[in-house]
């Protein structure tokens, strides 16, 4: 973008990772909805796209491509004593386990970190030029 | 009325002509290149600009609007680097012209 490049593009990264972050949550906290089976309101767990701004010919950086939403079914659980079981006794939860949202919560942290670290490289490295430019 | 309004329209049609008229027109980048000092002092509209944006961002931050953190401190980071870049530049361009100015004495 301009003379301070390395910030920008890695604002895009963080822009990202924070997206991601923000899908995991909201799958973990819509883990346990329950609907009645034909219900169409089930909840569909969201996973974020991530591609290039560019492939090669241009800035660089990141963004997100689409949001990509799980199947439709959802897992029928055999629960007769909820309000919402249908007449066989099934309740119809969302198709979201946890252990991979909690896998994908921990890459999405480390992900955010690791472009903010590069942020404050670059701007390390910046004001270090800068310096030399001050003293003489 | 008609032939009236048609003496208007050729009128219109044609181009006024100015008092300078006669004169080259302005160069285009006169004000950003033709000397290293002018060449710096250019260089403020863009830190405005990046200023400007790092303030906007920071209304939005107080207003509760602002989607991600990141983005009014990795402004405001770039603002500050491009103030302090065009200061030296213009120290630098400064030094040089006072050197100059010693010569003469």
């Amino acid at each position: 973008m301009t003379v301070f490049h390395a910030l920008g593009v890695a604002g895009t990264g963080v822009t990202v990772y924070r997206k991601w972050l923000d899908a995991v949550s909201d799958n973990i906290a819509n883990m346990n909805d329950a609907t009645t089976p034909g219900d169409p309101d089930v909840f569909r767990a969201k996973y974020v796209i991530a591609r290039a701004v560019d492939y090669g010919q241009g800035d660089g950086g990141v963004q997100v491509g689409g949001i990509a939403l799980g199947p439709q079914e959802g897992r029928m659980v055999y629960d007769p004593d909820n309000p919402l079981a249908d007449e066989e006794g099934y309740v119809v939860y969302p198709d979201v386990e946890l252990s991979s949202q909690m896998t994908q919560l921990i890459m999405a942290q480390r992900g955010y970190q690791a472009n903010l670290s590069v942020a404050e490289r670059a701007r390390d490295s910046y004001q270090a030029a800068l310096q030399l430019g001050r003293s003489a | 009325m008609n032939g009236l309004s048609a003496i208007g329209a050729v009128g219109a049609s044609v181009a006024p002509v100015s008092a300078t008229g006669y004169l080259p027109p302005p160069d285009a980048g006169a004000g950003t290149g033709d000397t290293p000092f002018a060449a710096a002092m250019s260089g403020l509209d863009h830190v405005s600009g990046l200023q400007s944006t790092a303030d906007s961002l920071a209304v939005q931050a107080a207003t509760g609007r602002l989607e991600d953190v990141h983005d009014y401190t990795l402004a405001a980071t770039q603002a500050k680097l491009a103030t302090e870049l065009t200061v030296t530049v213009r120290n630098k361009a400064v030094e040089a012209f006072n050197e100059i100015m010693r010569m003469n004495g």
